[in-house]
């Protein structure tokens, strides 16, 4: 469990990392705060010759209202999400899932970026930002451009982020006072959600159901045909194929996410 | 004991905890010797295959690289070692530190890169290039026992290697009597120790002599093993262990990597270090538990048991242990299957299997499957005959006055599991946890409640473990120049606290002050012999006898000295807060400083040469042996929908006889009943049907953490057999008996679904199969 040789650059700004990422290619990796790609490497699944470090860049940090939306900077760490008076007021779903977070010293590295970045189907803040109808700003040679957080993950681990691109910002509707439910079912109790289920505004988004944060489409649209909440949950499964590991089985994980919706929906109507 | 007690029976800090708590402990990374080399290990990535090449060279052009071992300079330059533990017709291939001509599971190792840092050790063992040839590999039992699948062995001509029948009782008879024949299956899954500290070790060959540091539960043992494999006399080598951050079992045995270590600094003339990290540890150290038991039970109506039949499988994993074999334990379960039940008769057909599997190894209780299927079947016996499960268990309870043999022919000497049940059920208010239960089913809740009672062989009766070897173990004591105590013991502590627990033991002995008796462990050049250091419960019995005697014989010593001193008789002395002192007479005072000095240094003309050696060494036999035992009782809660399990409560009634520290029972008690809770809810060193390891970090081999472990309430019963030495030891009852109380509470709140638990393991998606809401695989 150590990894193989690389170099280590510090950028001073984006710019900075964005010319970095330019010279050295697809042998470079962004490193944010280092939970995801530090237990790659050493496992040795990852070997980046280069380490572009965007940890202290200043701007993009913190948490800000703007117009209709709250923004976040990519570099917001999960401890900071969960704090935050802003998101708990605007969007506090995103303020819970980032309080479930692995434990406080995961929460007080991991960062907002890294976390869409990485693209874990398992965790918690990809399916709260697609359950709250989100955006990502990505940074890149040619300027920046704006994703919805729906069309943002392309499979396991992959997002339509191009290697010369630099997450920089998040951000959700503006969602004051919407009743919204999040439900993560652990194995113990700092793991990551064997399946998680987020829910706000009629949207629902699933964790760990396939190889990305997905829509329980079935369920939104049962939900807008007027159905209870019983009978929507009961679609949350439709059309997903949740993997086998040593956790659980599909067809748990299949049970699970009905069990899973039924109790966000119900605290969200609650 | 002579004297009074003053420091035995309270809860002494313990002494190890100030060096521990403050980082100043010394394990096995912590050896640090100069112009040392570093080792990885290249691992096989295949359940079982042909070894057809095995490049080396763009390995040994890295920079860095001093040495590429492989398998075949262990093959020309050293001996094989084979299990000293476990019947002579165990058959076994003697064990090479790497892999010859073929890998027999995921992790086994085929090449050892050595070179002057890990990070370049490392980077050499990626280039090492291996070919193989996969061969279909056996994955567990039944594939085992299947005459189709290849031989993992071919020396050895088949995959089974091992089978005993075992009878003792009128087994025939009680089947002919039984009311009802009640068969079950229990099977356990693989799992693993996991002790924090990993394995490792640093070798150093130096003025001929080979000094390994490493960490070890039996260091003389290793020693015995390394002097073996290297064709060294054993004198020539040492094994030194200081701190060792847990074992569990694990490191009992002697592992290839310490071979291999002490192999290359003996040929590289120079310190060689490997320190195995957590991955590597989870595929290839070991791992324990994984058996069958098909059990039949002959009952009668009321629930008398009255003969058994078992029928049980070991799956050791490919390499043999040594000097504890995987299966060895098979004869212990024939003996100690009745536990503290009168059956009338026991019959069990043994097998030990190969498998491509890394080497099973000793874990805490590593006769488990003894208690869980045992107690298990008493459960389900109460089910199928609709009675309380402690009436099964009263029913058939032995007389606890110390007279009732087993049919083993073991005496249950020290036993007091009876007592220990109704003492559970009656702290744990029993007759009210039934009514809240139904109260709770009322509401459509699934809640259970269920309990298991065990003894532990810690020491057991004389000659319950090994087949009858001699168990007697030796110390050392030595009354040094300034008037300390020295204590020397073969344990191995690893988080036992025998620094405490054994100075307590001398210091009421002897008559000074816990702060003055220091305890030396570990090191082969200066500890008594011992096969197992620390393992099997022995300490607070074995290792306590021993101190005692040899404080008691050195007191006398001592005495004698002081007698001439004062010019008194030694029987009028008295050594009371370390002064000596006459009867009767306590302004006379000698110090044991002035003492050792006289004798040492032989300034008193009177003292003549015998008594200037303040030092004896004295071994204790474990005198009449006997039991530890007690009853855990739990209850659960089920969440039905997710298939959670939360505790509402767990108890523990133990007994080991005087407790030496409450504190450290009490913490022994804990750490078995969260390794159990582990077991049965979270833990599983996991192969596919391929042999394929899939639990290789921790995100896959789930450990609990101190969220998942209930409170635990201890009540001790300290009932002292009539005996010199009246502590039994504590280290595996917890673990051995836990999975039994869990999964009775589980299969208990589940009985209204119909549920029978067979296989120990009991994720949330297993719980929500048994209750039939998601459909079985
Ligand atoms: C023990 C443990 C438990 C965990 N438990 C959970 C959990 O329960 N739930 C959960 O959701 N997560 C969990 N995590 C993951 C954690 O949240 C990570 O912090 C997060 O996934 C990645 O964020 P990071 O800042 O650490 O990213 P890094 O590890 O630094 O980077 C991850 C990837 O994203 C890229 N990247 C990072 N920032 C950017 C950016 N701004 N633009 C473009 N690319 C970028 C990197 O190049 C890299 O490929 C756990 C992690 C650990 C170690």
């Amino acid at each position: 469990m150590i990894p193989a040789q690389f170099d280590y650059v510090r950028a001073t700004s984006a710019e900075h990392a964005l010319q970095l990422l330019g010279e050295h290619g697809d042998d470079a990796k962004l490193l944010a705060g280092g939970h995801s790609l530090l237990p790659m490497m050493k496992l040795r699944l990852a070997m980046p010759s280069v380490l572009i470090d965007i940890a202290g860049l200043p701007d993009l940090s913190g948490v800000r209202r703007d117009g209709d939306d709250v923004v976040i900077g990519a570099l917001t760490k999960h401890g900071e999400l969960a704090a935050s008076e802003i998101l708990e007021r605007e969007a506090p779903l995103v303020a819970h899932a980032a309080g479930l977070v692995g434990d406080p010293q995961i929460r007080h590295r991991g960062t907002i970026g890294g976390s869409l970045a990485h693209a874990d189907p398992a965790a918690d803040l990809p399916s709260a930002l697609l359950a709250s109808d989100g955006w990502l700003e990505l940074q890149g040679p040619e300027g920046t451009r704006r994703v919805a957080v729906d069309d943002f993950f392309t499979g396991y681990f992959e997002t339509v982020l191009q290697p010369d691109e630099l997450v920089v910002a998040i951000g959700t509707p503006r969602r004051m006072g919407a009743g919204w439910g999040y439900e993560k079912f652990t194995r113990r109790a700092n793991d990551w959600g064997i399946v998680t289920v987020a829910t706000v505004g009629g949207r629902v988004a699933l964790g760990n159901m396939g190889p990305t944060s997905l829509r329980a489409r079935a369920t939104e649209q049962a939900l807008a045909r007027g159905a209870s909440i019983p009978d929507a949950a009961e679609l949350a499964a439709e059309g997903t194929e949740p993997v086998t590991d040593l956790h659980a089985d599909g067809e748990y994980r299949s049970h699970l996410a009905r069990v899973l919706t039924r109790r966000a929906l119900t605290r969200a109507a609650g | 004991m002579e004297g009074t007690t003053r420091s035995v029976g309270t809860s002494a800090l313990r002494v190890e905890d100030t060096r521990i708590l403050s980082g100043t402990g010394r394990y096995a990374d912590d050896v640090k010797l100069f112009g040392g080399l570093h080792v990885a290990f290249v691992r096989s990535p295949m359940p079982h295959a042909r070894i057809l090449s095995i490049d080396t060279s763009a390995a040994l052009d890295v920079d860095g690289v001093v040495a590429v071992y492989t398998g075949s300079d262990f093959a020309e330059r050293t001996h094989g070692i084979s299990p000293k533990l476990g019947p002579p017709s165990y058959r076994h291939e003697p064990i090479l530190a790497l892999a010859v001509d073929k890998v027999r599971h995921v992790g086994d190792p085929v090449a050892m890169v050595i070179a002057t840092s890990r990070y370049i050790a490392e980077d050499g063992a990626e280039l090492v290039d291996v070919d193989y040839e996969q061969l279909k590999a056996v994955a567990n039992i039944d594939q085992a026992l299947d005459p189709a699948r290849p031989v993992i062995f071919e020396s050895i001509g088949s995959n089974q290697l091992f089978e005993m029948t075992h009878t003792a009782g009128d087994v025939d008879a009680g089947f002919a009597a039984a009311d009802v024949i009640v068969r079950e299956t229990f099977s356990q899954h693989r799992v693993a120790q996991v002790p924090m500290e990993g394995r490792g070790g640093t070798a150093e060959f130096a003025a001929g002599n080979l000094t390994y540091h490493a960490t070890s539960q039996s260091p003389h043992t290793l020693r015995a093993y390394v002097a073996e494999s290297l064709g060294l006399d054993l004198e020539a080598v040492r094994v030194v262990n200081t701190d060792i951050g847990g074992a569990f079992g694990l490191k009992i045995n002697t592992h290839r990597e310490d071979l291999a270590v002490c192999a290359a600094a003996y040929w590289l003339s120079r310190p060689v270090k490997w320190i195995e990290d957590r991955n590597e540890h989870l595929l290839s150290s070991g791992q324990a538990r994984e058996a069958r038991m098909e059990l039949e039970a002959a009952v009668r109506q009321d629930g008398t048991i009255l003969a058994l039949r078992g029928d049980l499988v070991i799956d050791q994993g490919a390499y043999v242990g040594a000097p504890s074999p995987g299966g060895g334990h098979a004869g212990l379960v024939a003996n100690l299957m009745p536990g503290p039940y009168a059956i009338g008769g026991f019959e069990l057909h043994a097998r030990v299997i190969a498998s491509n599997k890394c080497t099973f190894n000793a874990y805490r209780a590593p006769w488990a499957i003894e208690t869980w299927s045992r107690e298990r079947m008493l459960d389900v016996i109460a089910r199928e005959l609709d009675l309380d499960p402690a009436d099964v268990r009263r029913r058939n309870f032995a007389p606890n006055d110390g007279s009732a043999e087993m049919f083993s022919g073991l005496t249950l000497l020290g036993n007091s599991c009876a007592e220990s049940l109704e003492r559970a059920l009656e702290e744990s208010d029993y007759k009210a946890l039934r009514e809240s239960q139904a109260a709770a089913r009322a509401e459509g809740r699934c809640v259970g409640i269920g309990f298991a009672t065990y003894i532990e062989a810690a020491p057991g009766p004389k000659n319950t473990r090994a087949g009858g070897r001699p168990m007697h173990e030796a110390a050392i004591a030595r009354l040094e120049a300034d008037g300390q105590l020295s204590i020397f013991t073969s344990q191995a502590p690893h988080g036992q606290g025998h620094e405490t627990t054994l100075a307590q033991v001398a210091a009421d002995e002897f008559g000074v002050p816990m702060e003055s008796v220091r305890v030396h462990h570990g090191d082969t050049a200066n500890t008594p012999w011992a096969l197992v250091g620390t393992g099997g419960s022995r300490a607070a019995t074995m290792a306590t006898g021993a101190v005692l005697h040899s404080s008691r014989q050195l007191k006398a010593k001592v005495l004698e000295v002081a007698a001439e001193i004062l010019e008194a008789s030694p029987a009028d002395l008295r050594i009371t807060s370390g002064v000596i002192h006459p009867v009767g007479v306590p302004s006379v005072q000698l110090s044991l400083a002035d003492v050792a000095a006289q004798a040492y240094l032989g300034t008193d003309e009177e003292i003549d040469e015998s008594e200037n050696v303040l030092e004896v060494e004295a071994a204790y036999d474990g005198g009449l042996g006997g039991w530890a035992s007690g009853t855990h009782l739990c209850a659960v809660e089920i969440d039905l929908q997710t298939g959670r399990v939360d505790f509402d409560s767990y108890l523990v009634v133990e007994d080991c006889g005087r407790m030496i520290n409450p504190a450290i029972v009490e913490g022994q008690v804990r750490g078995g009943v969260a390794q159990g809770v582990g077991e049965v809810l979270y833990e599983w060193s996991a192969y596919d049907d391929e042999a394929n390891y899939l639990a290789a970090s921790f995100m896959d081999y789930l450990l609990p953490t101190a969220s998942e472990i209930p409170p635990i309430q201890i009540v001790h019963l300290e009932n002292e057999p009539n005996e010199e030495v009246f502590f039994r030891g504590v280290g595996e009852g917890g673990l051995l008996v836990a999975p039994a109380a869990i999964t009775n509470a589980i299969e208990d709140a589940l009985a209204p679904y119909g549920a029978r638990i067979r296989h120990q393991y009991l994720p949330p998606a297993a719980v929500l199969e048994l209750a039939g809401v998601i459909p079985q695989d």
